[in-house]
């Protein structure tokens, strides 16, 4: 008898670019008939479509948590639908909320789809949701702060308690973007930077220069999920979650005693390991979806990969770009792919479960059996570390 | 002054007592009376206890810089004139960590651990935003 558990046997993604003219509702069919038919299942066998809240675009978050995917795509077996807001780790509350569909037994297949469209959004109405949504609006928002002035503040306490330079930070971004320029679906693919390039670009917060920050552009993507059991059927397509932990901070950055979230990147991992049976010296691969390059450093610190305050000479050292003994963020994170809104982790599930499979091209980590993956919402407020592999355990 | 473009503070009605204190120069912490500790952002309940016996005590105005940055680009329009602005959290020796700007000084004076005060700048008749100098 298999644990019960969540695996996922079918997932499909479009390119991240910012194209007006790819509407959210061709990205969602895209995506959704992609990952049933990467599945090899029949349309009808999806029990519960469970939504990844598209943000900032409230007629799309209408159609997707009243109904419409089922309904358009004529998913005649759907008994559920249900959406999950939880910012950047919407993906991770759809897959958790789909776990407990899939254990229950009346449901094997659940459809997890994502779609974001901000090329078509005034990059004002940008700047203000991301300066007012995840921030607190009597006590930060009046004094000018954006979501980088934000990430800013966090980055220069950083650097003033390691001692970690704005190069060794930067070199942070040159490993992400060399991922992204191996890796189709980034919107630089092919386009790699240097040292001097992030050092000389314009300053936005002090330290944040111009590409350590997020490029804002339109993605999406879906997964099939199922049970342990069923996943089997599918063979080395299917990729298991192994185990899952989730610290929760604040909601307002300067409410958190645990500025960097080493402790909730430490303790949120250990769950994870613990459930999973495995160390940390067992990943091959650990996926950090933090936005900004300081989260790169201190979730390596707090999965005890390196010591408090090493993490960015990690970098620096070239260790966790292509080519290094500990690659880290193959997917690139937002600032090696473009910002997807929500939509971020549903890339990092994807690009998760493409390395454990064996399908990530010219980053692929070879004989990737485990990965780590962290996922946050809002301004950071929480970690939400899952590990997966390649058979259940 | 019924011009000012940028974002008021969106207060709460247990805040009032806050913004009605920076309209008279001071700068009040909430208290809980019940377990004696202080509050930021003031709250309706003691988020320790839950009791909802808060007072106000006044701070000192005194403050030191916990972390700071400083933002040349990358604001919403209304904020386009202040540029560059000195983000910075501050924390207070009553205990409580506050975001601000630094105010009165350049942004290559600013410094991790600098000791500053507040100044009270009214924006609107009914409203006046605590910002921070070096001492």
């Amino acid at each position: 008898m298999t644990k019960p558990g969540l695996a996922v046997v079918g997932i499909a993604e479009v390119p991240t670019r910012r194209d007006p003219e790819r509407t959210r509702w061709n990205i969602l069919l895209d995506v959704c008939m992609g990952a049933i038919n990467d599945a090899g299942i029949d349309k009808n066998l999806i029990g519960a479509v469970i939504s990844n809240n598209p943000m900032a675009q409230p007629s799309m978050q209408n159609d997707m948590s009243l109904g419409k995917i089922p309904e358009v795509m004529g998913l005649k077996g759907c008994r559920d639908i249900a959406i999950c807001n939880a910012g950047g780790a919407s993906t991770t509350n759809c897959l958790r909320l789909a776990e407990q569909h899939i254990a229950s037994g009346q449901v094997d297949f659940v459809l997890i789809p994502h779609t974001t469209v901000q090329s078509d959004m005034p990059p004002q109405d940008l700047i203000n949701f991301f300066a007012t949504a995840p921030l607190d609006k009597q006590f930060e928002y009046p004094y000018g702060v954006s979501f980088n002035g934000s990430m800013g503040l966090i980055t220069q306490r950083y650097m003033y308690e390691t001692g970690a330079t704005e190069e060794e930070l930067a070199s942070v971004t040159v490993a992400l973007r060399a991922w992204g320029a191996l890796d189709p679906l980034s919107i630089f693919y092919g386009k790699t930077v240097s040292l001097e390039d992030v050092m000389n670009s314009r300053m936005i917060s002090t330290p944040l220069k111009a590409k350590e920050c997020n490029l804002l552009a339109d993605g999406g993507g879906a997964m099939v999920v199922t049970s342990w059991e069923k996943a089997k059927e599918f063979g080395d397509k299917a990729v298991y979650k192994l185990g899952h932990g989730t610290r929760f901070m604040s909601a307002t950055p300067m409410l958190r005693e645990d500025v960097f979230h080493r402790q909730s990147y430490r303790e949120s991992s250990q769950d994870a390991l613990a459930q999973a049976g495995l160390s940390i010296h067992d990943m091959d691969l650990r996926q950090i979806y933090g936005a900004y390059p300081y989260t790169q450093c201190s979730a390596l610190e707090g999965y005890g990969v390196c010591e408090d305050g090493h993490g960015a000479k990690l970098w620096a050292e070239g260790r966790c770009g292509p080519g290094g003994d500990l690659p880290c963020t193959t997917m690139g994170d937002a600032t090696g792919r473009g910002h997807t809104g929500s939509g971020v982790s549903m890339a990092f599930y994807l690009d998760t479960i493409r390395q454990l499979r064996g399908e990530a091209g010219e980053r692929q980590v070879s004989n990737c059996e485990h990965a780590i993956l962290t996922t946050s919402g809002g301004s950071v407020m929480n970690t939400c570390t899952s590990v997966f592999g390649r058979a259940p355990r | 002054m019924s011009e000012y473009k940028k974002p008021l503070p969106e207060i709460q009605p247990y805040s009032q007592r806050f913004w009605d204190g920076t309209r008279e120069h001071k700068l009040l912490v909430q208290h809980c009376n019940a377990c004696d500790t202080n509050i930021f952002y003031p709250r309706r309940d003691c988020p320790e206890c839950w009791s909802q016996d808060l007072g106000w005590i006044e701070a000192s105005g005194r403050a030191t810089v916990y972390t700071y940055s400083v933002t040349y680009e990358g604001v919403e329009e209304k904020f386009v004139e202040d540029l560059p602005i000195i983000l910075a959290w501050i924390d207070l020796p009553e205990g409580i960590r506050m975001h601000t700007n630094l105010v009165e000084c350049e942004p290559e004076d600013v410094q991790i651990g600098m000791e500053v005060e507040v100044v009270f700048r009214p924006i609107t008749d009914d409203i006046t935003l605590p910002f921070f100098r070096p001492v």
